[in-house]
């Protein structure tokens, strides 16, 4: 029998679990898991990558530099509706100019929107497999999509405002329990400890906390290293984060045209990639009386740059503040720090005046 | 006779050093501003000595310190700050005190710049310079060096300017070749130096204040307010008056000691770091591949406080 396939994505926030899942449950292979995104993984991929590409595809490029070493043979590389469309066809050539050799898997070849297709893309893992049992797993994926999901921004929302510190203690299980699960009945099973367990801590929250919303660029946005962890580090001040960026919002449930609608007002056309789901998520905050937002982009992100003079817009209408971040490789977090409690201490003055 | 009750701010940024003491109404009783040379320990103790000697300490007693600026941090454990503030905040605090009514404040600093806008004396918005440093001191004071004058001088060459040589003011790197161009193309002086001044209003227009409302009043502040071409150059581009307060350099000084009297902790400070040896080293963890680089604080040659660290692993005892 031929040898099955050791499959990896570059690591993406926590995502990786749940092609783990997809691969050793659909396509009975192999998922080798890169290492933790760290200072090598972006000095590896800064090293290899032009020099103003934005810090995602460094980052990505670093992490499947990781995985190949880890013993990967196949790599798989995610589309989107910017420059990411390209980032596969262009890993892969620097790739095997460094001399690896490796399967390569770009879902940009794919992209057409159809499940079969990603499917199709898919069965290059194992062409022996079961689809149907692929198929069955791709739904099981979505559900742990969805709960990873879910459990993230309750866990953002309210960490804040535990005294016993076992927030942190739920999530790591939780996570480690999606890294773990072999059945749908496993996913569901730590969905539901980890609600349990949330909901036997007893938060000391205020009935007004300050709340936060976090919009951004698909991987700056979702992937804690890559944004220094900026919902822990408000979390710990005592703020309430929120994030509607998610795969959830934005792949299973997105409905780009009505967003494109809601936000006429202030923007008619889409600028691409996460502009349109961006803009209507700082709407949406704003509706909804929140004390501040908080922009978290790569450098050289085009799409982000283009919404800021349209956020500048919202801010004046709504009256409510945007801190506009730009993230490169940094290895310090002091000059983030401070910006971030400048940003928490006029959100509490103001709350102190407000009427 | 009793003592009164004074609070110290000390405002540590990465050119200059500065330091208050205050009353319990905000008026000052010492004041001292100096380089920081690169050495945020050896200025702090130097500025230290300063005002021992401006203070009567028969009559006041420090009993709060406020440490702010980028050195906030290191400067706050050496001296035992009871509050260690950002300086946005600080200089927040600080102008909002001193100019009640203002509703824009500008601050250009060694090398960050922001912009704070103020409603009924409440900061409402900010924006900080994020990953390039263009237009702030550092760059104004590399050009007077390649002109071969004084930062300080400047302003008043500026101001004998009658037409300031037009300088790209979008990126620093690109400021210098065209200014380098145009000084070798023979324009005066002078103008040059307008140019430069002007190229700092504007970038700082273009860049930090980007899609903010300026309203007047403005106050102007930071290192590079005591520059009058740059001031100039604001109230040209802005078309209103810029105010410069006298003591604009100590704003951030003025905040953190504003902040420690509003804080609650008291601790009697009786200016005896300035005999004690202090020695930071960094140590790399290891734990893992972040490799976090720790700094650990000595003082006398026992560990008094430490940071860098993402994690327990890196904790330092």
């Amino acid at each position: 029998m031929k040898q099955q396939r050791k499959v990896a994505l570059p690591r993406y926030g926590e995502y990786n679990c749940v092609l783990k899942y997809i691969v050793e449950q659909g396509f009975e292979a192999q998922c080798i898991l890169p290492p933790p995104l760290s200072r090598r993984t972006e000095e590896l991929g800064a090293r290899n990558s032009p020099d103003l590409v934005c810090t995602p595809f460094k980052t990505t490029l670093g992490s499947m530099i990781e995985a190949l070493e880890a013993g990967a043979d196949t790599i798989i590389m995610v589309h989107g509706a910017c420059r990411l469309n390209y980032f596969g066809e262009l890993q892969e050539q620097i790739l095997r100019d460094l001399g690896y050799s490796f399967e390569f898997i770009n879902l940009s070849l794919y992209n057409t929107g159809k499940i079969k297709d990603i499917l199709r893309a898919l069965k290059v893992i194992n062409p022996r497999c079961n689809m149907v049992k692929a198929g069955r797993a791709v739904y099981d994926a979505v559900k742990m999509v969805e709960h990873l999901d879910d459990t993230t921004s309750m866990y953002y929302q309210n960490c804040g405002f535990d005294p016993t510190g076992t927030y942190p203690k739920i999530y790591r299980k939780f996570i480690s329990d999606m890294y773990a699960a072999r059945s749908l009945a496993d996913i569901q099973e730590g969905y539901r400890n980890a609600n349990h367990a949330f909901a036997d801590v007893v938060l000391e929250k205020n009935p007004d906390p300050i709340r936060i919303g976090i919009i951004g660029d698909y991987y700056t946005v979702m992937d804690p290293f890559s944004n220094l962890e900026i919902e822990q580090k408000l979390a710990d001040m005592g703020v309430e984060v929120h994030r509607l960026m998610n795969i959830t919002n934005d792949m299973l449930r997105n409905s780009e045209k009505n967003k494109q609608i809601i936000i006429r007002r202030f923007s008619e056309y889409s600028m691409g990639a996460s502009s349109t789901t961006d803009i209507w998520q700082a709407q949406n905050f704003a509706e909804r009386g929140f004390d501040g937002l908080i922009q978290v982009k790569s450098a050289f992100c085009m799409p982000e740059t283009d919404i800021m003079p349209v956020l500048a817009n919202l801010s004046r209408e709504y009256s409510i503040p945007v801190l506009y971040l730009t993230y490169d490789s940094q290895t310090s977090d002091v000059g983030l720090m401070t910006r971030l409690e400048a940003f928490f201490d006029m959100l509490e003055m103001r709350k102190k005046v407000a009427p | 006779m009793s003592t009164q009750n004074a609070f110290l701010g000390i405002d540590v940024g990465s050119i200059s050093t500065k330091a208050v003491i205050i009353d319990e109404h905000n008026t000052i009783l010492a004041q001292e501003y100096i380089w920081t040379e690169g050495n945020p320990i050896g200025a702090v103790k130097k500025l230290l000595g300063l005002l021992e000697k401006q203070l009567d300490r028969d009559t006041w007693q420090i009993v709060g310190v406020g440490a702010t600026g980028s050195a906030r941090r290191l400067v706050g454990s050496i001296v035992g700050a009871t509050v260690v503030k950002n300086e946005i905040t600080a200089h927040a605090v600080g102008t909002t005190t001193f100019h009640p009514d203002v509703r824009t404040i500008l601050e250009i600093g060694g090398q960050d710049s922001k912009i704070i806008l103020v409603e009924n004396g409440i900061a409402v918005d900010y924006a900080m310079n994020t990953l390039c440093a263009a237009g702030t001191g550092a760059f104004l004071s590399s050009q007077a060096r390649r002109l071969g004058i004084d930062v300080e001088e400047m302003g008043q060459y500026a101001l004998q300017s009658a037409h300031p040589t037009m300088i790209a003011a979008r990126c620093t790197v690109f400021a210098e070749s065209d200014l380098v161009h145009k000084i070798q193309m023979g324009h005066p002086r002078e103008d040059i130096i307008a140019g430069v001044c002007r190229a700092v209003a504007s970038n700082y227009i273009n860049n930090v204040g980007k899609g903010k409302k300026i309203c007047s009043p403005v106050v102007f502040q930071g290192g590079v307010s005591k520059n009058v071409g740059v001031v100039r150059a604001f109230e040209d581009l802005l078309q209103c008056p810029v105010i410069v307060d006298e003591n604009g350099h100590l704003m951030g000084a003025m905040g953190a000691a504003i902040l420690a009297k509003r804080g609650l902790k008291r601790t009697v400070f009786d200016f005896s770091v300035e005999k004690m040896d202090f020695v930071t080293r960094e140590r790399n963890c290891g734990g893992c591949s972040n490799n976090c680089e720790v700094i650990c604080v000595y003082r006398d040659g026992s560990l008094i406080d430490f940071w860098g660290n993402r994690c327990e692993r890196g904790a330092v005892h």
